[in-house]
C-alpha cells in the first residue's frame, strides 16, 4: 500500500481554515527509519505532524520506489525484503500482432491498482513477432509505445522482455518473414532426432550463420535492439528500467528440450539434430579424435516423455557418465554457453551506457533433480564435466557481461512437489543462488507461471534471503485470473508481507528508536503531477 | 420492447454543472465570475477541458464521469454492430448548444413622496431571476453585506443566513419579458447603501457589476469602490477602473455600464437623486440537439457509407479525419472528398453539411474506403464554437468484429483524467490527514480509502479480462467459488432451495393495510410452498408506493405500521417463510432545503447533510463524491462513499434484522452504487438471502433483440462479483429473452452458443433470481410487461430451471394459481435448486425443451417434444398451453 502525498504549490491544495501551503509526505530509501513525518509550510513557518509507524501490528504499508514520492517506512530487521522491487507481468498478448493494444481499458485499470498498492512497475514482453513482423528491418512500434505511455502516465517503471521467440498461447510466431525463410531453410530450427523442428525459436547453431537474408540472427537481434533503444529513446533509463534479453525458447536460456508441455514429467530429448548444429558436432568430433562420436547425438536417451530409467542414458553409471557423454554434453552445453554470450554482447553494445539493467533468463529445471545425472538439465543444456557446477560457466558468463540473472519458480516448495518426480526445487533454487553468489551476478526473481499452493509464502521466504539480496522479483501475470477476487486477495496480502509496517498513531513520536527522516514534497511527485 | 428508459447522455451536461460550481463557490463578500468561465472554455474549446488547476474542484471528476460514460458507450457500439448486416454504426449523440440571448437590466431609483423611495430592479431576458442583497450600514466598513430592516424586505422575501435577502423578481404583466423587483427604501433606518447581484436560477449563474456588487448609496459618503450606481462619483471613477473581473471576451458575464439615461430631480432630504440606469446583460440559453451518425457497408463499391445529420440551426461544418491502422491519428483520406470540402491546414477536412431536401436539419454523405477503420470528427458551429462529443471526438468505427481496437483518444483522456484524479484524491486524503488532530483514524481512513480504489481497479480490470478471455468459463469458475467457505458465512443467498413469492403489486398500499391482509394469506402462500416473501418498501416515503423513501427509521407507510409490519414478519416466520425487506439504498428524499432551495437536506434519526448526497447530479447540489453507479434523477443520490453514511446504513440494516425481524434483502436500484458497498452492506446485516435489482437495457439492433445478451449478463453479473457474491441479482437477461423467445416464437434463443440458458442463471445460476413479472414490469404500471397468456410458459421455465424462482403476487391470485401451484410443488418434490443442471435437449423455432437434474423435463412452444423413452420413466406433472412438464417416477 502506498500513501502517497504530493506537495505542489501551484495546485493550492489549501483549506481556508488550514492555509497550508505545501504538503509533503515522502518514503524515502535506504536509511531504515520508522517514522514518517507530514510537513506542512504555513507562511514560512514549518510544522511537522508526525506519524509513528511501529514495526508490529500491521494494517497497511507502502512499498515504494525510491523515487516516487511515497511513504516507505523501513523497520530494519525486514530492510532485505523491503528493498526488494516488485514488478507484473503484463499479459503476454498485451500487444497483438496487428499491433493493437488488446484489453486496454482492463490494463489501465489494472496498472492504476497496482500503482495505488505500492508495485513499482511491470513487465512487458515485447516480441520479435509482432514488432518485425512483415520484412526484415521494418519496425512497428506503436502498440508497445502506446502501452510504455500509459505505465508512464500511471507513474510506474517498465522492464521490458525482448523476445526473440514465439508463444503458443497466446499463439505469437517468429516473424513471417522469418519463418518463410524458415520453410526453406529447415537447418535453422532446433530439430530433435525425428527431425522434428521447434520452430518458435532459432537454433543455437545459426547464432553467426547468415541464414536471414543475408544477416545473422545475431545481427538482426542487434538491429532490433537499436530499434527499440531509439524507439524508446523517452522512457530509457526513467520509465525503463530494465530490459531483458531473450536467451532461447519462452525467452529462457536452454535448449527446447521439453517442448510438448503436456508431460513435463519425462526426461525431455536433446536438440541438435539440425544440420547445423550437427555439421558442428561433426568437426567438434574429428578435432577431438573421435570422429565416429560426431555423427549424432546419444542413441540411447529416453524419449520426451520417458522415464530417466527407461534407457541406460541416464542411469547411475549410464553413458552420461561415460567419456563419450562428457564428451557431448561438454559441446552440447557450450553452445548454450555461447549462445548466452553473444545474446549478451548484442544487448551491451545497444543498451550499454543507456542507464537500464540487461538481463537473462534460466529455468528452473528442476525435475528429476534429485538424480545424479538430473536429466532434465542434461537436455536442456546445462553440464559441467567431473560433478562441477553446471551452473557455474553460465554464472561467469552474465558476470562478463554485467548481466542480472532471473530466476523463475521462487514460489515453488519441495512438498508440493510429487515424489515420483525427484524433483527438488529449493536446492536448485539453492544451487543456482549460490554460483552467482559466487560470481557475484545479481538475481531477479520470478514465479512459476502457474499458481501454486502456498507460492506467496514461498516467494517471501525466498526473498528474506538475505545471502543473494536479491532485490528485483516480477509477479507472473496480470490477466483475469491475476484479478480474480480470490487471487488478487492474496496478492494483495503478499504485497503488505513484503512490507510489514503499520502506520500507529503519533502518541509515542519522540521514543528513543524512532528516527525521523526526511520531508519536504519529494521530487518524484512530478512523474505523478505531470502525467 | 423494452421499455426501460435509456438515459440521457449528456445529463452532465457542463452548463448545469456550472450552476453547481456556481452555487458552491459562491461566497457573498468574494463574489467572482468562475463559473462562466467555466461554461465559456467547457463549451467553446471543447476537447480541452479547462484544466482543473483555477477552477480548484470537480474538473478531474468531471473527466472521468465522461471517460466511463464513452467507455460504456463504446461497449454497445461494438454490441450493435454485431448482428446486422451492411449498418455497421448507428448513434445518435445527443449534443448541447450554447446560444447567447442579450438584454439589459435597469436599476431605477424613485421618488414616490417625501421620505418614500423605492429601487427597483428589472431585467429583459426570459429566466429565473432572483435578486440577491442586503445593505450596509452607516459606519459599516468593508464589503460585508448585513441583513435589511424588516419592514423593506417585499414579500416573498427569503433569508438566506444573516447577511442576505433574496427576493424573486416578478413577471411586469403577462406577455411582458420584463422582470422586476422593486424595494421600499426606508430612510429612517440607517441603511447606507444597498447591495446586490443578480442570480439566474434556471443557469445558476451570478451576474454582478463591474465583478463587483452593485452598489446603490442612500447617503452622500459612501465609500466608492468604483461600483456604486446612481452616483456621480461612481461615474467619474469609471474611465479608471482597473478591477473588472469581467473581460469583455467573456460574454457570459457581460453586465457592463453603458450609461444613464436619465436623471431625476435633485431633492434635499439625505442628498438622494432619482436615477434610472440601464446595463446590457447577456447570457447562455442551451439548446439541446442531436447529431445522428449511420455508417453503411456498401458492398458493392468497397465503401463505407457515412452520413451525418443533425437538427442543430444554422451553418454546421464537419471538421474530419479518418483513421487506419490502429491509430487514432487523424489523417486525410484520398480524393475525392464529398462536396464542399475544404482541406485544413493539411490536418483534417471541413464539409459542409447541405440543407436537407425536406428543410429540417442538415445532413452529408461521406463515402470511405473500406479499409478505414474509422471516421473522426467534431462539428464546428462557427469561428468559436465547436461541438465534440462528451469531450472527445466523435468516433465512428467501421471495423466490425468484436476486436475493434479501443479507440485511443478515450484511453488518453480516461488515462490522464485518472492520474489527476488519483492525484485529486491524495490530495483531498492528504488535507483530511493534516486537518485532523487525529491521525490515527485518519491515515486509517486513507489506508481504507486507498484500498478500496484498489478492489475497484482490480474488480473492473478483472470484468474485462474476463470477457476478453475466451478460455474462461464463468460457469465453473463463478460456482467453484461458492465452495469457498468464507463466503458461505454470510452467504446471502440461502440454501439453494428458496422459491420467492413478490407479496405485493403496485397498488398494494392503497388499502391501507397490506400487512394485515398479507398476514391473513400466510398459511396459503405457505401451502403453495414458497419459503422467501418479499415485502414492500417499509419506510416514510414521498411516494405511496414506498420506493421515495424519506426517514429511514419511521417504518409507519402507506402498507401499515410498523407493529403491523412486525407482527406479519412472526406470522410468516411461524409458517416457515423467510421476509425480506424491501431496502431502497441508491436514492433518499430530503428533509429540507439547502440555501439554494434545493431539497437535499436530511432530517430525522440520520440527519445527513449534502456530504450525504453524490456531486455528480446537478438537481441536487450534492458535496458528496461523484456517483459510484447511475444516477435516479428523481430524489438526491446517496453517496455510499461516505463513512458516516456507510456506518449508518449498516446500522439501520442491523436495525431492521433486530427490530422487524426480516432475514434477507430486495435491494432497490442497485445500479446506482458500486456492488462493493452491497458486500460491506451484506457482511454488516449477515442476511440469509438477498437479492439487488440491477436493471438495464438488453441489446437490440432495429428493434430486434440480439441472440447475444452476454454483454446484459456480464454486467449484472459483474455486480454480483462486485458484492464478492454477497447477493444474489434478479435475472433480467432471462425475462427479457423469454420475452422475445415467447412473443415471436424464436424459441431457438433460450440456448446460448454453448447450450447453456441464454440468461444470468446459465452462467452463475447460484445468484439469479429468476422472474418474468413484478411490480414495475407488470401490474398497474406495465412498463415491460410479460407476453400476455404466455405467463405459465415464463413459470414452466424458471420454476424447472436452476436460479432462485421468484413468482409475482397477481400472477398468484389470478387463473393461473393452480397451474403455478402444481409447478410450485414438483419443484419442492423433486428438489429442484438454484444449481441444478439443467441440460437443454431442444432449441428450435417453435419448442424448446430440457431435461433438469435428470428427472424433471419440461418444453414450452408449440412444437412437439417427448421426453427420450429408455431407462427411465417418464410421466407428466403438470401440462397447460404451449406446455408440459414431466418427471421421473
Amino acid at each position: 500500500m502506498e500513501v502517497s502525498v504530493i506537495g505542489n504549490p501551484q495546485a493550492k491544495i489549501c483549506r481556508a481554515e488550514l492555509s497550508f501551503r505545501e504538503l509533503g509526505f515522502r518514503l524515502g530509501s535506504g536509511e531504515s527509519r520508522n517514522k514518517v513525518c507530514f510537513l506542512t509550510h504555513q507562511s514560512s513557518k514549518w510544522k511537522e505532524i508526525r506519524i509513528r509507524c511501529s514495526p508490529r501490528s500491521v494494517k497497511c504499508e507502502a512499498i515504494v520506489s525510491d523515487q516516487a514520492p511515497f511513504l516507505k517506512p523501513t523497520p530494519n530487521p525486514r530492510s532485505q525484503l523491503e528493498s526488494v522491487k516488485l514488478f507484473v507481468g503484463l499479459p503476454l498478448d498485451t500487444v497483438s500482432d496487428c499491433n493493437n493494444v488488446n484489453h486496454m481499458k482492463a490494463i489501465t485499470a489494472g496498472l492504476k491498482a497496482l500503482k495505488l498498492l505500492g508495485v513499482e512497475g511491470v513487465e512487458l514482453p515485447v516480441f520479435w513477432g509482432v514488432v518485425e513482423r512483415e520484412a526484415a528491418g521494418k519496425y512497428e512500434w506503436s502498440g508497445y509505445l502506446a502501452v510504455a505511455e500509459i505505465v508512464k502516465k500511471v507513474g510506474l517503471k517498465l522492464q521490458v522482455s525482448l523476445s526473440f521467440h514465439g508463444s503458443k498461447d497466446p499463439e505469437i510466431g517468429l516473424p513471417d518473414w522469418v519463418a518463410k525463410i524458415g520453410e526453406g531453410e529447415p537447418g535453422m530450427y532446433f530439430t530433435d532426432r525425428y527431425g522434428k523442428q521447434y520452430k518458435d525459436c532459432l537454433s543455437f547453431g545459426v547464432d553467426d550463420v547468415p541464414v536471414l537474408d543475408g544477416k545473422t540472427p545475431m545481427e538482426v537481434y542487434g538491429g532490433f535492439c537499436e530499434s527499440f533503444k531509439s524507439a524508446f529513446s523517452d522512457y530509457m533509463g526513467n520509465t525503463i528500467t530494465g530490459i531483458t534479453l531473450g536467451m532461447g525458447p519462452d525467452g529462457e536460456l536452454r535448449y527446447p528440450s521439453h517442448q510438448h508441455e503436456t508431460k513435463p514429467s519425462g526426461t525431455g530429448e536433446f536438440q541438435c539434430y539440425d544440420k547445423h548444429m550437427l555439421s558442428a558436432l561433426k568437426h567438434y568430433a574429428e578435432s577431438s579424435g573421435n570422429p565416429l562420436w560426431g555423427l549424432g547425438g546419444p542413441h540411447d536417451a529416453p524419449a520426451y516423455d520417458q522415464q530417466p530409467h527407461s534407457t541406460s542414458f541416464f542411469s547411475d553409471g549410464g553413458s552420461w557418465e561415460s567419456q563419450y557423454g562428457d564428451f557431448f554434453l561438454t559441446w552440447y552445453s557450450s553452445l548454450l554457453t555461447s549462445h548466452a554470450d553473444r545474446v549478451f554482447s548484442v544487448a551491451s553494445s545497444a543498451f550499454g551506457g543507456s542507464g537500464v539493467s540487461v538481463s537473462g533468463k534460466l529455468p528452473l529445471l528442476h525435475q528429476w533433480n534429485k538424480l545424479r545425472s538430473q536429466p532434465s538439465e542434461l537436455t536442456a543444456g546445462f553440464y559441467s564435466s567431473n560433478g562441477h557446477d553446471r551452473y557455474e560457466a553460465i554464472a561467469e558468463i552474465f558476470a562478463k557481461n554485467s548481466c542480472r540473472m532471473i530466476i523463475p519458480g521462487m514460489d515453488l516448495s519441495d512438498e508440493h512437489q510429487s515424489l515420483a518426480s525427484l524433483s527438488s526445487p529449493e536446492s536448485l533454487l539453492g544451487n543456482i543462488k549460490t554460483s552467482c553468489k559466487k560470481q557475484g551476478v545479481v538475481v531477479s526473481g520470478q514465479n512459476s507461471s502457474a499458481s501454486v499452493p502456498g507460492g506467496f509464502e514461498r516467494i517471501v521466504e525466498n526473498l528474506k534471503d538475505e545471502s543473494v539480496g536479491i532485490d528485483l522479483f516480477t509477479y507472473q501475470r496480470m490477466g483475469a485470473l491475476f484479478f480474480s477476487p480470490e487471487h488478487f486477495h492474496a496478492f494483495t496480502v503478499f504485497v503488505r508481507n513484503m512490507n510489514q509496517v503499520e502506520l500507529s498513531s503519533y502518541d509515542q513520536a519522540g521514543e528513543d528508536e524512532a528516527q525521523t527522516v526526511s520531508l519536504g514534497s519529494g521530487t518524484g511527485a512530478h512523474s505523478l503531477q505531470t502525467a | 420492447m423494452s421499455t426501460v428508459p435509456i438515459e440521457p447522455l449528456l445529463h452532465h451536461s457542463p452548463l448545469r454543472r456550472t450552476s453547481l460550481n456556481g452555487a458552491r463557490t459562491f461566497l457573498p463578500s468574494s463574489l467572482n465570475l468562475r463559473c462562466h468561465f467555466t461554461s465559456k472554455k467547457l463549451h467553446s474549446i471543447g476537447r480541452g477541458i479547462a484544466s482543473g488547476n483555477s477552477l480548484g474542484f470537480l474538473s478531474s471528476e468531471r473527466r472521468r464521469s465522461i471517460a466511463i460514460r464513452a467507455s460504456s458507450s463504446d461497449t454497445a457500439v461494438v454490441e450493435t454492430t454485431s448482428q446486422s448486416d451492411d449498418v455497421i454504426f448507428n448513434e445518435n449523440f445527443p449534443v448541447q448548444r450554447i446560444d447567447k440571448a442579450e438584454g439589459k437590466i435597469y436599476v431605477r431609483l424613485k421618488k414616490v413622496k417625501e421620505n418614500d423611495w423605492e429601487l427597483s430592479v428589472g431585467c429583459s431576458l426570459p429566466g429565473k431571476w432572483i435578486l440577491h442583497w442586503g445593505v450596509s450600514y452607516v459606519g459599516d466598513t468593508g464589503s460585508e453585506w448585513d441583513q435589511p430592516p424588516e419592514d423593506m424586505r417585499p414579500p416573498g422575501s427569503l433569508a438566506i443566513k444573516d447577511y442576505a435577502i433574496e427576493t424573486p423578481l416578478e413577471k411586469l404583466s403577462e406577455g411582458d419579458s420584463f422582470h422586476e423587483v422593486t424595494i421600499n427604501l426606508n430612510l429612517e433606518s440607517s441603511v447606507a447603501a444597498l447591495n446586490f447581484v443578480l442570480k439566474d436560477e434556471e443557469t445558476g449563474a451570478w451576474y454582478q457589476h463591474k465583478g463587483r456588487d452593485f452598489k446603490v448609496p442612500l447617503l452622500d459618503d459612501v465609500p466608492d469602490d468604483g461600483n456604486l450606481i446612481g452616483s456621480k462619483k461612481g461615474f467619474g471613477a469609471l474611465g479608471k477602473l482597473s478591477n473588472i473581473v469581467v473581460k469583455p471576451d467573456e460574454p457570459g458575464a457581460d453586465v457592463q455600464e453603458k450609461g444613464k439615461s436619465s436623471s431625476g430631480s435633485t431633492k434635499e432630504g439625505k442628498g438622494l437623486e432619482e436615477f434610472y440606469e440601464e446595463m446590457p446583460i447577456s447570457k447562455h440559453v442551451a439548446g439541446d440537439n442531436s447529431v445522428s451518425v449511420t455508417a453503411r457497408k456498401c458492398p458493392e463499391t468497397s465503401k463505407n457509407i457515412v452520413s451525418i445529420e443533425t437538427d442543430l440551426p444554422g451553418d454546421v461544418t464537419v471538421h474530419w479525419g479518418v483513421c487506419k491502422n490502429g491509430n487514432k491519428k487523424w489523417e486525410i483520406p484520398a480524393e475525392p472528398h464529398p462536396e464542399e470540402t475544404s482541406l485544413f491546414k493539411n490536418k483534417a477536412l471541413r464539409t459542409r453539411l447541405q440543407r436537407k431536401d425536406d428543410g429540417n436539419g442538415l445532413s452529408g454523405l461521406f463515402s470511405l474506403d473500406e479499409e478505414l477503420e474509422g471516421l473522426c470528427f467534431v462539428l464546428k458551429l462557427n469561428e468559436n464554437t465547436w461541438l465534440n462529443n462528451r469531450g472527445e471526438d466523435f468516433y465512428v468505427p467501421f471495423l466490425t468484429s468484436a476486436a475493434l481496437p479501443t479507440p485511443k483518444t478515450n484511453q488518453e483522456v480516461s488515462d490522464s483524467g485518472f492520474t489527476a484524479e488519483i492525484i485529486t484524491e491524495i490530495r483531498n486524503l492528504a488535507i483530511d490527514i493534516s486537518s485532523h488532530k487525529n491521525q490515527k483514524t485518519n491515515v486509517k481512513e486513507v489506508q481504507e480509502n486507498i484500498l478500496q480504489e484498489i478492489e475497484k481497479l482490480a474488480a473492473e480490470a478483472y470484468s474485462i479480462f474476463r470477457s476478453t478471455t475466451p478460455a474462461f468459463t464463468p460457469e465453473s469458475d463463478l460456482e467453484s467459488e461458492d465452495e469457498k467457505p468464507e463466503i458461505k458465512i454470510s452467504s446471502g443467498t440461502g440454501s439453494g432451495f428458496e422459491i420467492l413469492c413478490q407479496g405485493f403489486n403496485w397498488e398494494s398500499h392503497k388499502s391501507g393495510r397490506w400487512y394485515q391482509e398479507l398476514q391473513e394469506k400466510a398459511d396459503e402462500l405457505a401451502s403453495l410452498g414458497f419459503t422467501v416473501l418479499w415485502l414492500p418498501p417499509p419506510t416514510e416515503s414521498v411516494s405511496p408506493e414506498g420506493y421515495m423513501p424519506k426517514d429511514l427509521y419511521n417504518l409507519n407507510s402507506r402498507y401499515g405500521t410498523i407493529d403491523e409490519l412486525k407482527e406479519t414478519v412472526k406470522r410468516f416466520h411461524k409458517v416457515g417463510i423467510k421476509v425480506l425487506g424491501d431496502a431502497v439504498l441508491n436514492h433518499r428524499c430530503a428533509h429540507f432545503k439547502n440555501s439554494n432551495g434545493v431539497w437535499n437536506l436530511f432530517g430525522g434519526r440520520l440527519n445527513w447533510d449534502d456530504r450525504a448526497v453524490v456531486a455528480d447530479d446537478p438537481h441536487f447540489q450534492g458535496r458528496g463524491n461523484k456517483s459510484s453507479g447511475d444516477n435516479f434523477h428523481a430524489a438526491p443520490n446517496i453517496d455510499h462513499s461516505q463513512d458516516f453514511v456507510r456506518k449508518d446504513i449498516k446500522e439501520w440494516l442491523c436495525w431492521m434484522r433486530e427490530e422487524v425481524g426480516y432475514d434477507g434483502w430486495r435491494l432497490d436500484f442497485v445500479r446506482g452504487f458500486w456492488g462493493g458497498y452491497v458486500k460491506d452492506y451484506m457482511d454488516a446485516s449477515k442476511p440469509y438471502f438477498a437479492v439487488g435489482e440491477y436493471w438495464d437495457s438488453l441489446s437490440y439492433t432495429y428493434g430486434e433483440m440480439d441472440y447475444n445478451q452476454d454483454a446484459h449478463r456480464q454486467r449484472i453479473v459483474d455486480w454480483i462479483n462486485a458484492t464478492s457474491g454477497a447477493a444474489g441479482a434478479f435475472d433480467v437477461t432471462t425475462k427479457g429473452i423469454l420475452h422475445a423467445a415467447l412473443q415471436k416464437c424464436e424459441y431457438w434463443r433460450l440456448s446460448d452458443p454453448k447450450g447453456k440458458p441464454p440468461g444470468v442463471v446459465g452462467w452463475w445460476p447460484s445468484r439469479a433470481v429468476t422472474f418474468i413479472e413484478n411490480h414495475d414490469t407488470g401490474s398497474t404500471q406495465g412498463h415491460w410487461r410479460f407476453p400476455g397468456g404466455k405467463e405459465m410458459q415464463g413459470y414452466a421455465y424458471i420454476l424447472t430451471h436452476p436460479g432462485t424462482p421468484a413468482v409475482f403476487f397477481d400472477h398468484i391470485y389470478s387463473d393461473y394459481r393452480s397451474e403455478i401451484a402444481s409447478l410450485l410443488s414438483l419443484r419442492n418434490r423433486q428438489k429442484l435448486h438454484c444449481r441444478s443442471e439443467v441440460n437443454i435437449v431442444k432449441s428450435e423455432r417453435d419448442v424448446y425443451a430440457a431435461i433438469i437434474d435428470e428427472k424433471v423435463a419440461m418444453k414450452i412452444g408449440p412444437g412437439h417434444y417427448e421426453p427420450p423413452s429408455g431407462s427411465q420413466n417418464w410421466s407428466v406433472a403438470v401440462e397447460g398451453r404451449d406446455y408440459k412438464v414431466w418427471e421421473t417416477s
